[in-house]
């Protein structure tokens, strides 16, 4: 049974003799340690966040790696050994982060395109095809059968800035925009002068392939029909959906496979690995200042309670339970911890609003909130905290 | 509540003397509650560790003492509490105040453990003591006396089937003696306890219903 005057007695025979200026410092170490804490994961998190390319507005071709095999000297005459097996594709599916596999099926036929009219050229087109569902957007009509004289592709948007800002101005040619470029006809010569004719138009732009690539339909028809080498099924490059590219995991399994990607994701998991490097260092030294700050904290609880000791024994002999005055001590600087905690994850809160401001202006979206690790953190670290605390006021009330 | 002793001996007792004969000590001693029993015996007899080993303070004794069927030696720490708050108060020899705190907030931390005495009530027993006029004194500036008042008031402030006390009288002049008698006994009565009054000499300041010579 507890009521105002007994707490106030309590008070004043248990916890005055610790002494504000100390119980202050104490409580500012535990609010400076969880935020340091805090803020490592925040920062961590922030960081997965940034590389794994959740956070860039508008592009989601990070998400997207084709790998081929290394063509070195030893194996560059055996073209058929640098095409990947079912089973390492299979295999490739369990690998870390990966999510989806598709074929990159290149066309085992010459394609012929030329261009009439005012931008008068003519070239030799390297097509290939995709499953549809790696594509950046499929396009309405991207569909094609044998016997259809319209054939739908998609250029690689490299191609059309090559055009715009090195072709066009050395040739006095105009510069052209997506939607003219789409509206531009082409005429395809396809397997070579004893094969077939047909029209062609852009039908869209592709962020991460850098060829052009034509319905899998026209492709599997063509290699059928006029393909050179149409033994060879196996596929020479694959594209990978990836959960995170920058995965240094997968920078690991590929380098183990020989297996080549984009220099631009392999430069995202090095930076993904320098940044673990720094994230870790600084959880390592937050860790260690929490730990201190802990340690600061139950030793000012275990302080106070050795200066009260007299009262203490006093109060045990009036029939005062220990389990009593445990609840009366702990009640006293249990919410004091979690005011502590809830101050350091505030902190956290307004760190991350701030950061995710300046990110906005870097064209890059972050959460507004800190996200679940922090919490985990968080709510890890308090419970850490109430636990060792409140051994520790067991173990002096006790004593 | 019974009281039951058996072949109780303080380690620092131990062999058993044989040029003293106690009524307690090695001895089996039955109280029942209601009892007023007064113990009597010189100094260094072993009066305060009799008192303080049936509240559980000691617990250097070989024998059984049972309060009904607990032995305040080897329970817990909490139905020891329990015990303490609900069951037996005590007078303490050496008073035990706590000196930080004025005379009413010793008796307060006392009768807010269990509510079961008004604050009014402790009021009357002060004045009927003659301590109100020290409400507001610290505990460590009180005289012997006084303070001696005070402990008796606030052990008076929890319910009890048992009242020990060691000694309580000893520096209160006759006429604040015959006031504290009076006080005690009527609580003693009203409450249907029983009473163990440790003291040196033999006396008469309540109708004992056992004497034990130590």
């Amino acid at each position: 049974m507890s009521n105002p005057t007994q707490h106030k007695l309590l008070r004043k025979l248990l916890l005055q003799s610790g002494g504000k200026l100390r119980l202050t410092v104490a409580i500012g170490t535990l609010v400076a340690g969880t935020t340091l804490l805090l803020l490592s994961v925040l920062v961590w998190w922030n960081f997965g966040m940034l590389l794994s390319g959740d956070a860039q507005k508008g592009n989601a071709t990070k998400n997207y790696v084709i790998i081929a095999k290394q063509v070195t000297d030893y194996n560059m005459a055996n073209t058929a050994g640098n095409t990947f097996t079912p089973q390492e594709v299979k295999d490739l599916l369990q690998a870390p982060q990966v999510q989806d596999v598709g074929e990159v099926i290149p066309a085992r036929f010459a394609v012929y395109a030329v261009i009439g009219g005012r931008l008068a050229m003519a070239t030799d087109l390297p097509l290939e095809s995709v499953p549809d569902r790696f594509l950046d957007e499929v396009p309405e009509d991207w569909t094609w059968e044998p016997g259809k004289r319209q054939l739908p592709v998609i250029l690689s948007s490299q191609f059309l800035d090559v055009y715009n800002y090195v072709f066009a101005p050395s040739q006095g040619l105009p510069q052209l925009s997506r939607t003219s470029v789409k509206a531009v006809g082409l005429k395809l010569q396809v397997g070579g002068e004893q094969g077939n004719t047909l029209s062609a138009h852009v039908a869209g732009f592709s962020e991460y392939l850098g060829s052009v690539l034509a319905p899998p339909a026209f492709i599997a028809y063509g290699n059928k029909t006029y393909g050179q080498d149409a033994a060879s099924e196996q596929p020479s490059r694959l594209v990978l959906k990836v959960a995170d590219p920058s995965d240094t995991r997968f920078a690991a399994y590929l380098e183990q496979h020989g297996y080549t990607a984009n220099p631009q994701n392999l430069r995202w998991s090095k930076m993904r690995a320098i940044v673990e490097v720094v994230t870790t260092a600084t959880g390592v030294l937050a860790l260690l200042l929490m730990g201190m700050s802990t340690l600061v904290f139950v030793l000012f609880i275990q302080l106070s309670i050795t200066r009260a000791q007299q009262s203490l024994v006093l109060l045990g002999q009036l029939g005062y339970s220990p389990r009593h005055i445990y609840r009366f001590v702990a009640g006293r600087y249990i919410p004091l911890i979690v005011g502590a905690m809830l101050c350091a994850m505030l902190l956290c809160c307004s760190m991350q609003l701030i950061a995710a401001q300046v990110a906005s202006r870097s064209q890059l979206i972050l959460p507004s909130l800190p996200g679940i690790p922090v919490w985990g953190a968080l709510i890890i670290s308090t419970s850490l905290l109430l636990i060792l605390v409140s051994k520790s006021i067991k173990k002096a009330i006790r004593r | 509540m019974q009281l039951t002793m058996h072949n109780v001996l303080p380690n620092y007792l131990q062999p058993t003397p044989k040029e003293r004969v106690s009524a307690i000590w090695g001895n089996t001693v039955s109280i029942q509650q209601g009892d007023l029993v007064s113990v009597q015996a010189p100094s260094g007899a072993g009066k305060t560790t009799f008192v303080q080993l049936l509240y559980g303070l000691r617990k250097d004794y070989t024998g059984t003492a049972l309060w009904d069927n607990l032995a305040p030696n080897t329970t817990d720490e909490e139905a020891l509490a329990a015990l303490r708050t609900n069951n037996v108060s005590i007078v303490f020899q050496d008073l035990r105040l706590f000196g930080e705190l004025t005379a009413m907030e010793n008796i307060e931390i006392k009768r807010c453990q269990t509510n079961t005495t008004s604050t009014a009530t402790a009021h009357e027993y002060l004045q009927r003591l003659g301590m109100s006029h020290k409400i507001d004194a610290k505990a460590d500036t009180l005289s012997y006396g006084e303070r001696q008042r005070i402990a008796i008031i606030r052990a008076l402030m929890q319910p009890f089937n048992w009242l020990l006390m060691d000694e309580p009288f000893s520096h209160l002049d006759n006429s604040n003696r015959q006031k504290a008698i009076e006080l005690i006994g009527e609580i003693v009565h009203a409450r249907k306890a029983g009473m163990i009054l440790a003291d040196l000499n033999a006396n008469n300041y309540f109708a004992y219903t056992q004497t034990l010579i130590m």
